[in-house]
């Protein structure tokens, strides 16, 4: 960090920084631009689309089923959030390979657990919506599992990696108490690990909603639903209200999430 | 938030009182959500919760790996992998420009989206003057990254030409979005000393934002580009589910003509573009670390 800031970014990072702006210039030649870059009244579309944000279609009619799809779209994330937990939190601990002593054991709980959850998080919310909905036909439990399985992914993921970083000096001090390793892991780890777990669930909650508002695009309502219908029938003061539905909704979980984040942080002091 | 943050610090009962209260509110919209799901007209639990369920599932898996397929199944096809493998090359072009694009956008308004920089200690003395801009920025990333990618591809395609650009434009303003927001949250944290040093010398304002503050949030703000590159490649084969291009597309198309083997062979193309992203992403990190 002594070294001038120029020789830090120009000197020590000129490789990498050519790295990504080749492959930026690689990735922007694959693009065909022989047809030009707008459609044929694209640009008065946009004219349409941003005059259209500034008086959104505010009739009681479109508010009320702006409501009820917010409402859709929050059960969606919730049920989807508590699937989650359910799958995760196991899968987690498993994962962080902290509840068994034996070697053998934990290799393998650690690795098939792993493998699990990154198979579960690889996969996007909305292809698991649409393979479920083509495996279990249109049913709201296709959108929870949708969203569920990917999100227990990214949440077992990180409570494993959580639950392995807590210190490891009050652990020992419990183990020299004669505790077994799951005994150490109820009272020790846990404990110590729940803040930060707890953050991160409200965070993920967050992403949910965003979630939840696209699973509506295989079939299942919500607030997608109704803005991809005020799309097909080229309405966009109507698009617009929906939008707005959906960025208050986002906005609201969003300092709800960080206020129980920064309380939960000082808390931990 | 300022004096949400005073009042919180201040007295611990009703910090605890406000995370009990928020647990219990989160259960109770668990019931409620729960309620509503069960409540939807969609479902009938006297189907769901029968053997024509698992019967349908295992209908479904069996498609998928090619049994009673009236075709050779995809991917015993040399030529299906060469063809998949190409959109696989596609997408992750895709994902490239899109990240690209999003880092563009989010450099050139990032530090204009942070608090201390527009507004507080570090601002000029008339930065009464750039409290709009501040509250603008602020205002486009929010939305930006509020509306899911989907929707901004459902909305580009009316814009772009057909081909993979509305895509690659929606993946960009939402992940902009999101890039700007966390750049500007790596500015408002920053260690300000070094950057009053620079000022005290005389640097003008610009001058302390393009030699300190910029140099400062870098290596961070590299980091979290890495980190949306994962999440990048995932949801660039979401947009082709609306606009053209890539394995997203080919999905679309395979499941609508059910075509099931190919869809196999899409998911796996599209486990290894993932897996591919994810060791190369965390290569980049430790080296620009």
């Amino acid at each position: 960090m002594n070294e001038p800031v120029s020789e830090r970014f120009l000197g020590g990072k000129g490789a990498l920084t050519a790295i990504l702006l080749i492959a930026f210039a690689v990735s922007l030649a694959g693009i065909g631009w022989e047809d030009g870059v707008f459609n044929t009244g694209g640009l008065r579309a946009i004219g349409q689309i941003v005059a259209a944000a500034f008086r959104p279609e505010l009739t009681p009619e479109t508010l009320g089923i702006g409501a009820r799809s917010t409402w859709t779209t929050v059960a969606y994330a919730w049920a989807g959030m508590t699937v989650a937990l359910v799958i995760g939190l196991p899968l987690g601990v498993l994962g962080s390979g902290t509840v068994v002593r034996s070697d053998w054991a934990r290799r393998c709980n650690v690795l098939c657990s792993r493998f699990a959850l990154a198979t579960l998080r690889a996969i996007h919310e909305l292809v698991w919506a649409w393979l479920f909905v083509a495996a279990l036909g249109l049913s709201p439990i296709a959108g929870v599992l949708a969203l569920g399985l990917p999100y227990a992914g990214i949440l077992g993921r990180i409570y494993a990696e959580l639950l392995q970083d807590v210190p490891a000096a009050p652990l020992r001090a419990l183990r020299g108490t004669g505790a077994s390793e799951w005994r150490v892991f109820c009272f020790g780890r846990l404990p110590m690990a729940l803040p930060d777990m707890l953050s991160y669930t409200f965070y993920r909650l967050e992403c949910g909603i965003r979630s939840a508002a696209v699973l509506s695009f295989v079939g299942l309502g919500g607030l997608g639903h109704h803005i991809q219908i005020s799309l097909q029938d080229i309405d966009y003061s109507r698009m617009w209200t929906f939008i707005y539905f959906l960025v208050a909704l986002v906005v609201i979980v969003d300092v709800w999430s960080s206020m129980v984040r920064h309380r939960v942080a000082i808390e931990q002091g | 938030m300022a004096q949400g943050r005073a009042a919180a610090t201040g007295d611990p009962r009703r910090r605890v009182r406000f995370l009990a209260g928020s647990a219990l509110a989160a259960a109770a919209l668990a019931i409620a959500s729960w309620a509503t799901i069960f409540a939807n007209d969609l479902f009938s639990p006297g189907d769901f919760f029968s053997g024509r369920t698992l019967a349908r599932g295992a209908d479904f898996a069996a498609a998928l790996l090619g049994f009673h397929s009236p075709v050779a199944p995809a991917f015993v096809d040399p030529a299906q992998w060469a063809h998949k493998g190409r959109l696989a090359a596609e997408t992750l072009g895709m994902s490239v420009a899109a990240a690209g694009l999003a880092a563009a956008g989010a450099l050139a308004t990032f530090m204009f989206g942070a608090r201390n920089i527009m507004v507080g200690s570090l601002a000029p003395h008339d930065s009464r003057l750039r409290r709009s801009p501040f509250f603008l920025i602020r205002a486009l990333f929010t939305v930006s990254r509020a509306v899911p990618e989907l929707v901004w591809a459902m909305i580009l395609v009316f814009v772009f030409t057909q081909g993979t650009l509305p895509g690659i434009i929606a993946l960009a303003i939402h992940n902009g979005g999101i890039l700007g927001k966390l750049g500007s949250e790596i500015v408002e944290g920053l260690d300000t000393r070094p950057i009053r040093a620079l000022r005290s010398t005389g640097a003008s304002w610009m001058q302390v934002l393009l030699y300190g503050v910029l140099p400062e949030a870098l290596p961070k703000f590299i980091t979290f580009l890495f980190y949306r590159w994962e999440v990048i490649i995932r949801t660039t084969i979401i947009v082709g589910f609306v606009a053209a291009g890539g394995l997203g597309t080919e999905f679309r198309l395979a499941m609508s003509h059910f075509k099931f083997t190919e869809v196999t062979l899409i998911l796996f193309w599209y486990l290894a573009l993932v897996l591919f992203v994810d060791v190369t992403a965390a290569r980049l990190r430790k080296l620009a670390q």
